[in-house]
């Protein structure tokens, strides 16, 4: 085999006829650069897909994988760059682009509409699907894909919601293998399956390459990379680290691909964290557990000590958080607040414990986006702002003032609108409320930086870490290595709903943590769906 | 408060429209009041705010409904009509007696819906709708379907109905009632949460807004606001049976609509309200003075309020 990085193995110029192992390619992207404003999202990135190979794209967030995605679909168009199908040029424009070229994304958030059958959603948005069509045999195709992913049991006629989150996959799969899709994108297909269901995902992915179609698998779970994918292109920062033949590599040498110099860098604890000293334990979470997300999750969480859960979409470190403010009523498990135990059932009883949840979702969740941003940071402290029920105005303007100061809101926007702040301030909004609010033990914060920019990130960042100088315990979920790593004091990486490992930060290894976050040792017993 | 203008939102087409037809009413509303003969009267004025104030009281009293996000009760009528049945009857015992007890009972009618729709989640425009009906119910099997008279030797109530001042009590009884509400909702705690509930739903329970409370208190609020109009509507008539249940529930929505409050909650206000009240009595007033039919009359009203409707709520879609 050629060197590991050779690069001109890589580019895609060399033609098959060279090497007859290898078969033909079917996808090259050649120079791609995409930026969205003053951030490179993909930088000069060139790959190749082979015919008849599942093609592994790994990276941590931020790396450029999606972006990837969306410009191999026709969601963003690539600032430069070409991309050739099947030896030519194309241009993609829109998704109808990609189809009409046989391009087929599968979504982490399906597609499909639950209440219509499988077969209507089948051939839902088809592009020749006849207006007088043969009903007849439209059905036999779609039946024989059907059994091809190994959905003999489901009937056509069945509706999508009886199906597990498994079988709704494959249907989309099936979905787009009735418009001939010759090469399928799937984006973190495992993140919310059970062991079982990936099993038959994989299968019939093997099938299909088999078959000579080809497959871009892009995940952050290294033992099904290894388990599943022929080849693997490894991005960091928009740009392509590597790739290799899969039994070419090991688990570490990706590992280390993914993380580049950050490893030497953040390993030493050398990001100015004070040691904690250790604080006293204000919550103690006793095998919490939510059917279907979170296993046996057992935590004490002490004053002053940021507490940072690491893991992937749907590893059930959100779920975590919720649970803890009240808002996830099939929960159980004891939780205990200064030695008092605590029903969590609704939201109420979890703010009068002094539990203060701040979600993840600011726009639907989090803040009354038409309501003035004085509104919104006061929202949770309405009653020590009013006396007997009516509104001291002016407390409200002075509480309002210093949270905004404290946020880095501007002070001249308290008036307006949430809706008419950008993203970042939207979320100083959302985090300032939580600012110095008395009777607090514990600040769950769930993925506190979601979609803001370096700059705001690091605002907030101190925010969080003033509010636990100032005594209260905080935890806070987070996908992102590089923020567990800044932010956390004591580092829990969760996989599949529960806990992997709990190390305190000096002692925290970016390596070791995402391997506990992308690995299913231990642990791949804990869903059953 | 003084804004610099970088983040504001441009000026679109709903605005502009709904602005050009603010116009076009008022200019409408102007050459009407000037051509009309007789409506520049004091006397005009008097029948206008007369008109005006029970729709008025029942209308600002569902619009904390409105705002915190349920949509409308659809049992207004049927509560105004029992409460004034509950007020003539229940005069045997004095007019003290007889209001509180009616404004309790229209506040319990509408507790037991807030708590329906606030803590089980239930479509408020169904549970009402069913309210309604219950009410009605309730009425005819308590009055055997027979109108209620005030006790003959009992006249105190008759000071409702009269003018004081020149002006007819339910007048002075809607101005006082609005602005009382138009501070709570402004100045206190509830009417605070009340907005944000409105404006979010899904926020305000992961903020643990005490959602359940809230919505008894909308709900609560309209129904003594719907039963205090409808101590005034028995008063005024001396008669009172399910037949005074009209058209109230329509009216009030309507007014609530018209003075532009969102239908999705969390943006209006009381005094919105209030304006659309007047507003729609003065268009009827006129029209009824111009010799308009009664079909009409509920026929412009219907388009002025459509077009209302439609045009705020586009402009709510896109901010």
């Amino acid at each position: 085999m050629n060197g590991e990085r050779d690069p001109a193995a890589e580019s895609g110029s060399r033609s098959p006829l060279i090497d007859a192992s290898v078969a033909p390619v079917l996808l090259e992207v050649i120079d791609l650069s995409k930026s969205f404003g003053a951030v490179r999202a993909v930088r000069d990135l060139t790959l190749d897909v082979r015919v008849g190979e599942v093609h592994a794209i790994c990276g941590h967030n931020g790396a450029g994988k999606s972006t990837l995605v969306k410009a191999l679909v026709g969601l963003v168009r690539p600032d430069e760059g070409v991309i050739r199908f099947d030896g030519n040029e194309i241009s993609l424009r829109n998704p109808h682009d990609a189809q009409a070229h046989g391009i087929a994304l599968v979504n982490q958030e399906l597609s499909l509409v639950p209440e219509l059958t499988v077969e209507d959603n089948i051939f839902l948005g088809g592009l020749d699907v006849p207006l007088l069509y043969r009903r007849r045999r439209l059905s036999e195709h779609a039946r024989s894909v059907l059994d091809q992913l190994g959905l003999r049991h489901v009937q056509l006629g069945r509706s999508v919601e009886s199906l597990s989150i498994g079988e709704r996959q494959l249907v989309e799969i099936a979905r787009l293998l009735v418009r001939d899709a010759r090469l399928l994108i799937l984006d973190e297909p495992t993140a919310t399956l059970s062991k079982p269901e990936i099993e038959r995902v994989f299968k019939a992915t093997r099938d299909l390459v088999a078959q000579g179609r080809s497959v871009i698998f892009v995940s952050h779970r290294l033992d099904e990379v290894f388990e599943l994918c022929d080849r693997v292109t490894v991005l960091r920062d928009g740009q392509r680290v590597a790739t290799h033949e899969i039994h070419e590599i090991d688990r570490r040498t990706l590992i280390e691909h993914m993380l580049g110099e950050m490893e030497g860098a953040r390993a030493m604890g050398e990001h100015g964290h004070a040691i904690p000293v250790s604080g006293e334990a204000v919550v103690r979470i006793d095998r919490l557990n939510v059917p279907g997300s979170v296993e046996d999750v057992s935590l004490t969480l002490e004053s002053g000590i940021i507490t940072g859960l690491a893991g992937q979409v749907g590893s059930g470190t959100s779920t975590i958080l919720r649970a803890l403010g009240g808002l996830v009523p099939n929960a159980s498990g004891t939780v205990e607040v200064r030695g008092k135990k605590v029903l969590l059932n609704t939201p109420r009883r979890a703010s009068a414990a002094g539990l203060l949840y701040i979600p993840n979702d600011r726009q639907r969740e989090g803040l009354f986006l038409g309501q003035t941003v004085e509104r919104n940071l006061t929202v949770v402290r309405l009653r020590r702002l009013s006396r007997l029920g009516v509104l001291l105005r002016r407390r409200i303007q002075r509480a309002a003032r210093e949270l905004a100061t404290m946020a880095g809101v501007d002070l001249d926007r308290l008036g307006s609108p949430a809706a008419s702040l950008s993203g970042g301030n939207q979320q100083k909004v959302l985090l300032g409320r939580a600012l110095q609010l008395e009777g607090t033990a514990l600040l769950a914060l769930d993925e506190p930086t979601r979609g803001v920019d370096v700059g705001g990130r690091a605002d907030i960042h101190n925010l969080v870490r003033e509010a636990a100088r100032e005594g209260t315990a905080v935890i806070f979920s987070s996908t992102e290595l590089d923020e567990v790593l800044d932010l956390a004091d004591v580092v829990v990486t969760i996989f599949h709903g529960r806990i992997v490992s709990i190390v305190p930060r000096a002692e925290a290894s970016a390596s070791a943590i995402l391997a506990d976050m992308t690995t299913s040792h231990a642990s791949g017993t804990g869903m059953s769906s | 408060m003084a804004r610099v203008g970088i983040e504001r939102r441009p000026l679109r087409l709903a605005d502009i429209a709904l602005t050009v037809w603010i116009g076009i009413l008022s200019v409408v509303t102007v050459y009407g009041a000037l051509t009309t003969t007789g409506f520049l009267t004091v006397s005009n004025m008097k029948a206008i705010l007369t008109a005006a104030s029970f729709v008025g009281i029942i209308a600002v009293g569902l619009t904390v409904i409105v705002l915190s996000g349920n949509l409308f009760s659809l049992a207004l009528g049927q509560t105004a009509a029992i409460s004034a049945m509950v007020f003539l009857y229940s005069l045997r015992w004095g007019l003290a007696v007889g209001i509180l007890l009616t404004l309790l009972l229209g506040l319990a009618i509408g507790t037991v819906q807030g708590f329906a729709v606030g803590a089980w989640g239930a479509n408020p425009i169904i549970v009402t709708i069913g309210a309604a009906g219950l009410i009605e119910g309730m009425a005819v099997w308590l009055s055997h379907g027979e109108s209620i008279v005030p006790p003959s030797d009992e006249t105190s109530w008759e000071h409702l109905a009269n003018p004081l001042f020149g002006l007819p009590v339910p007048v002075y009884v809607f101005i006082v009632v609005t602005i009382i509400l138009a501070v709570v909702m402004r100045r206190t705690r509830f009417g605070r949460q009340i907005y944000l509930l409105g404006e979010n739903r899904v926020a305000a329970r992961a903020a643990a807004l005490p959602i359940t409370l809230l919505t008894v208190g909308a709900f609560g609020i309209a129904s003594l606001y719907t039963a205090g109009a409808g101590v005034l509507i028995g008063a005024t008539s001396a008669n009172a049976s399910l037949l005074l249940t009209g058209s109230y529930t329509y009216d009030a929505i309507a007014a609530a609509l018209v003075g532009g409050n969102a239908v999705t909650g969390g943006r209006g206000s009381i005094a919105r309200t209030a304006a659309g009240a007047i507003f729609i009595a003065t268009i009827s007033d006129m029209l009824l003075l111009r010799g308009y039919s009664t079909g009409g009359q509920i026929l412009v009203r219907g388009i002025i309020v459509v077009v209302v409707v439609v045009l705020t709520n586009l402009r709510e879609r896109n901010r």
